[in-house]
């Protein structure tokens, strides 16, 4: 039995005076939701490595096949692409399992039993992920220009397009996690739903290798406005980058509504393991 | 502080909130009790704007909940039935948290903390992550995040669940100083000899509605208990059934011993010894919230 404080019972507290709510209060709140979704994050850092890891091992090991297929330098841009939207799709486990496990645990209603904002619950929840998926696709872009001489020629338009997938991405991951009815649920919806995505998005297999039909569907594919966006920002076309930029914004606003109004109205509730 | 009229929920054809009335005062622990069904959860999760009534109003600390229920639970501790913990992080980080969402800061926060733990003894597992934690510790570390931002109103729904006699004991004495510090308390158990430790005011639910309120010596005025007696011969001998006046029908046998439902037993003890029976024991048994809450809910209601 562990040593315990003996409390006196002049040292129990009155109940707290609360004043108005103010901006610093929201913004303070905001910083604890992130700080402990962080901890959440870095407690099983299991998933986040293995969205890490494997990326960069894929890459290594397969970028040879593309070169061979596409020649030197279209090929690299093509294995770097394909790696970063494949595992970041794969990757919307840890934005919906952050989602999820909350349910799971009974956490969700009862941290909206407190007096955060949704707006502060959500920014809690995206920052982390948000800077996990950037981490991940930081990671397989320097690993292409580093190791396999990716020419990146706009790294600004790069930027834009990473910026406008990782929203996309968030979107996507938060409406997984507030329909997902358990964690398996929510592993087969990333791991099919990710490969399906990619591959319809021209990032895998080039589209003009793929069957004709593919090619009439792929633009309803957040993947294939990743593919259009993360081409365009490497040759260096602002027009092109831009428009698919817009695109994956739009999905991401459509996404985060979606997402946003099914938590709001109270109909996402605890979830089974 | 907290004050509820005429709620009503349906969900269905169930009707879990039907004219729910109820007030508690700054100071004050309410029992609230009931069969499951009644609509105990219901209302807890109502008061906190979990679930939007579908007539009625209800107010904390004069702030409108229908209205503004962010502002509301900015009032509001709560620790819910079912354990909703993160278990990944460590008690002190769930700690951390719930401080930090009820408006604690740096040393402020740090101090709750450790006073808390050490009012419900988790000083000792604040490192460690709540998904090890015993059954006992997990409770206490829910209701300690419901305790450490100071709320006014603390809602606690059938916080000792399942918990031990360690937890039970530190949980009662944390919500006794937390209302002698001025907290309005809502307590919903199953477990009423609690109650009767909280010194609560009693709040009877049935089918969506309070059926009874006030104090625990008013509601149980008038309520029968019990004179046990063991005669010589055991019972048979006593001829039970020839008993004087109205004990017959108050009477039955439990083990060998005669019990009589009495709400004055030194004169129903005075009428069986002018009758001739000779006790070798005499127990009396006053009347206690199980009792009253038999007297006043006999059975659960069928599900609608």
């Amino acid at each position: 039995m562990p040593h315990e404080t003996a409390i006196r019972r002049d040292a129990i507290p009155r109940v707290a005076v609360r004043g108005p709510d103010t901006w610093p209060a929201a913004l303070a709140r905001t910083g604890a939701t992130i700080r402990h979704n962080t901890i959440l994050l870095l407690r099983e850092p299991g998933p986040l490595a293995s969205r890490l890891i494997m990326p960069v091992v894929f890459l290594a090991l397969l970028h040879p096949l593309y070169q061979a297929a596409q020649g030197p330098g279209a090929g690299i841009g093509q294995a770097v692409i394909a790696t970063l939207v494949t595992f970041s799709l794969l990757a919307l486990s840890i934005v919906g399992g952050s989602i999820l496990t909350e349910r799971v645990w009974h956490t969700w209603e009862r941290i909206r039993a407190t007096a955060v904002r949704p707006a502060e619950l959500l920014a809690g929840k995206a920052i982390p992920a948000m800077a996990a998926l950037l981490a991940q696709q930081a990671l397989i872009i320097g690993f292409g220009v580093a190791v396999l001489g990716l020419k990146a020629t706009g790294p600004l338009l790069l930027a834009m397009a990473v910026g406008a997938w990782t929203l996309a991405l968030l979107g996507m991951g938060a409406v997984i996690g507030v329909l997902a009815r358990s964690l398996s649920e929510l592993s087969v919806i990333c791991d099919v739903g990710g490969m399906i995505l990619s591959s319809l998005g021209g990032a895998l297999v080039p589209l003009s290798a793929m069957p004709g039909w593919v090619r009439h569907v792929a633009p309803g594919s957040p993947g294939y406005w990743a593919v259009s966006a993360l081409q365009a920002a490497l040759r260096g076309d602002g027009a092109g980058t831009i428009r698919a930029s817009a695109v994956l914004a739009g999905f991401a606003v459509a996404f985060g509504v979606l997402a946003a109004v099914r938590a709001g109205h109270g109909s996402v509730r605890s979830a089974r393991m | 502080m907290l004050e509820a009229q005429e709620l009503v929920k349906q969900y269905g054809t169930c009707r879990a909130l039907d004219g729910f009335d109820l007030t508690v005062e700054p100071g004050e622990i309410t029992g609230l009790i009931g069969h499951n069904g009644a609509g105990k959860t219901t209302f807890v999760e109502v008061v906190t704007g979990l679930t939007r009534p579908d007539a009625g109003r209800v107010s904390v600390g004069g702030v409108d909940v229908l209205r503004d229920p962010r502002q509301a639970r900015r009032l509001i501790g709560v620790a819910p039935q079912e354990l909703a913990l993160y278990v990944s992080a460590t008690v002190r980080d769930n700690l951390r948290l719930f401080g930090a969402l009820a408006g604690l800061r740096r040393r402020a926060l740090d101090r709750a903390i450790d006073q808390v733990a050490g009012e419900l003894q988790l000083t000792g597992v604040l490192g460690q992550r709540a998904g090890v934690l015993s059954g006992g510790q997990r409770r206490r570390t829910q209701a300690a995040t419901a305790l450490i931002g100071g709320a006014p109103l603390l809602l606690l729904d059938e916080p000792t669940a399942g918990a031990d006699p360690q937890t039970r004991a530190a949980l009662l004495e944390a919500v006794r100083a937390r209302a002698a510090g001025g907290a309005a308390v809502l307590y919903t158990t199953h477990y009423l000899p609690e109650l009767t430790d909280l010194r609560a005011t009693l709040a009877v639910a049935r089918s969506g509605r309070i059926i009874a309120r006030g104090g625990q010596e008013a509601l149980m005025k008038g309520l029968p208990g019990e004179l046990r007696l063991r005669l010589d011969g055991g019972v048979a001998a006593a001829g039970r059934w020839r008993l004087p006046g109205s004990l017959t029908r108050r009477a039955r046998t439990v083990d060998g011993e005669l019990r009589i439902a009495s709400t004055d037993p030194p004169a129903d003890l005075a009428a069986l010894l002018s009758a001739g029976y000779s006790p070798v024991s005499v127990d009396v048994r006053r009347p206690d919230l199980d009792d009253l809450y038999l007297a006043l809910a006999p059975e659960a209601p069928h599900a609608a």
